[in-house]
């Protein structure tokens, strides 16, 4: 192979210009846009430092911070509810002798279908059954209930693909031991599933802190604010109530500096399992 | 890997007692699936109800002027829900009020046209940078490499106001190129692709450039031949992707006709007043032509996510 080909340049400067484009200067735009105030239809106003970020994290019963909170939760719900279910969904497809793919077909549906049917198709069901969206309490249960039923299936299909690297001699071994199955999961499953563990948890975490088609179209982040997330009130805030874009900015980096600590465990299982795979 | 497995004296053959561990897992696997059908099977009976029957029985899956208790009811003489108003419409006149107030047949082409061009365009690029990482020497390589994986970690909530500003700067806010220049940018096909391509057998192309090919012409013949399983399910996530997108083009579109079919779903969710039946119709039309595409490509989209475990939507 030759040693220096200057013609490279030419072949990812397409794929370069439209990533740096789109990705890193709009962050450096999103940051300078933060620091001012910045009007939807009038532009750059005034410079005001921190002040946008001030005004978010000191309004201590305000937008943010109760966005914060539903989004927190929400993390949570998701992050609990898919586990609790594509991980035991993972586990009976692999044990399934007999009609697997299908099983793995109808799982994968939700994955493969538009957030915005599921969420309009869900909107009725859940007001058939006891209309929990409507009401304060129960809404971003609701809503997270969708983004689990919607995550179940594709999670399910990579703690399917880490559960296919365990030898079967484990088992095996374990089984001829007089190992229950939940000693088998316990001492088996659980310590050899550990990357795909941390990796989907992270993924999970990650997606659930950018919710928002569900919030929009099932609640439109009500009832009062009580679904009203993250990603919904930088929307609100920058295209909607008079667009504020500065303040969004503002709101928007906060949330990716949340983001950002669960980005970095990402990376390196990412790194990890980039090894494991070669 | 075969190790040869040590032969156990065959034991005696016992009659095995029956164990509801298996039946059990059967029994909670078809639950769940039943949880995962049961809303497109509603989503569908509910599109073909009137408005009466919708309001009348909500939970059920067939409407009720289908139903044989009722069709008995009908031909006893009797009181039956083929007496309600809107018995008499025909089977598909939700979905035919769908294209007429809802532009479902607008929404659905705009959105099979942005994906197209989306994945077009992303499929072009990404091979060529993917090609350059693989097999060519630069300098920088490697710090580009990163700065492009890192670009994958940017999430998408955080970069809908600044692109939308860029967007305006370029003049594009409410147009087809508005809608569709972020998605061009896709680092995770760079990175698929590349490893793909390092896995090609360099004596391949050694014999093709004896043969007088150039770098685009390994590229074209070679490789890209080769490639074809993971092209195949690049462009295929690329394309559900783009397809199933709502917060983008939500921002940057405000003139109707240009619509994609989630947010044009959306809005005539808005418009129709409360009438389900009508949206589901809309629903069904617009996103089951693509379920079904993609569910019988589910082999390459199962196989993607199983390698390398990484797109989520």
């Amino acid at each position: 192979m030759q040693r220096n080909q200057p013609a490279a340049y030419l072949y990812i400067a397409p794929a370069f210009t439209i990533m740096v484009l789109f990705s890193f200067v709009t962050m450096g735009i999103s940051f300078f846009v933060s620091l001012h105030d910045w009007d939807a239809f009038r532009g750059r106003g005034e410079f005001v430092g921190a002040g946008n970020y001030v005004r978010a994290l000191t309004d201590l019963g305000g937008p943010f911070w109760i966005a914060m909170a539903n989004t927190a939760l929400y993390v949570v719900m998701a992050v609990v509810g898919v586990l609790c279910t594509a991980l035991p969904l993972a586990m009976l497809c692999r044990k399934a002798r007999r009609g697997q793919s299908l099983f793995r077909t109808l799982y994968f549906i939700p994955s493969i279908t538009p957030m915005v049917v599921i969420s309009l198709t869900w909107t009725v069901l859940l007001k058939n059954w006891g209309n929990i969206v409507d009401k304060p309490a129960t809404a971003l249960l609701s809503i997270a209930l969708v983004g689990i039923w919607q995550g179940a299936g594709y999670n399910m299909l990579l703690f399917l693909a880490g559960l296919s690297e365990i030898p079967d001699v484990y088992y095996d071994a374990a089984r001829v031991d007089g190992a229950g199955p939940l000693a088998e999961f316990r001492h088996i499953t659980l310590p050899l599933l550990r990357n795909t563990l941390i990796f989907v948890t992270i993924m999970v975490i990650i997606g659930a802190f950018q919710v928002f088609t569900q919030a929009y179209i099932m609640t439109e982040g009500g009832p009062g604010r009580s679904t009203e997330v993250l990603a919904l009130l930088v929307f609100r805030n920058a295209f909607m109530y008079g667009g504020q874009m500065g303040f969004a900015s503002a709101m928007a980096w906060l949330l990716f500096a949340v983001l950002f600590v669960f980005i970095l465990i990402q990376m390196r299982v990412f790194r990890s399992r980039k090894v494991y795979d070669q | 890997m075969t190790a040869p497995t040590p032969t156990a004296p065959t034991p005696r053959p016992r009659p095995r007692p029956f164990r509801w561990g298996p039946v059990l897992a059967l029994a909670a696997m078809i639950v769940g699936a039943a949880v995962m059908v049961y809303p497109y099977a509603f989503t569908v009976g509910a599109s073909f109800k009137t408005r009466k029957e919708f309001s009348q029985d909500r939970h059920g899956l067939i409407p009720p002027r289908f139903q044989p208790a009722e069709r008995i009811q009908h031909a006893r003489g009797r009181p039956s829900a083929l007496d309600w108003e809107g018995a008499d419409w025909p089977v598909m006149k939700n979905y035919a009020d769908a294209i007429t107030y809802g532009r479902i047949d607008v929404y659905m082409l705009n959105s099979f046209f942005y994906a197209v061009v989306i994945t077009a365009v992303q499929l072009t690029v990404n091979v060529l940078a993917a090609y350059a990482f693989a097999r060519m020497e630069f300098r920088g390589k490697g710090v580009l490499f990163s700065l492009l994986l890192a670009t994958m970690m940017l999430p998408p909530a955080v970069l809908l106001v600044p692109q939308f500003l860029v967007v305006g700067w370029l003049g594009l806010v409410d147009s087809f190129w508005g809608v569709v220049l972020p998605g061009f940018a896709g680092a995770f096909g760079i990175f698929l692709l590349r490893q793909f391509f390092l896995n090609i057998p360099l004596s391949l192309e050694e014999a093709a450039r004896l043969d007088g090919c150039g770098p685009m012409g390994i590229l074209w013949r070679v490789i890209l031949p080769l490639s074809k399983p993971v092209l195949v399910t690049l462009g295929l996530f690329t394309f559900m992707g783009a397809w199933n997108s709502f917060i983008w083009p939500l921002v940057v579109l405000s003139d109707q006709s240009y619509y994609p079919l989630t947010v044009g779903l959306s809005l005539f969710r808005d418009d129709s007043g409360g009438d389900w039946p009508r949206v589901f119709a809309a629903s069904v039309m617009g996103s089951g032509p693509l379920l079904l595409l993609f569910l019988l490509a589910q082999r390459y989209l199962v196989g993607g996510i199983s390698l390398s475990g990484l797109k989520g939507q």
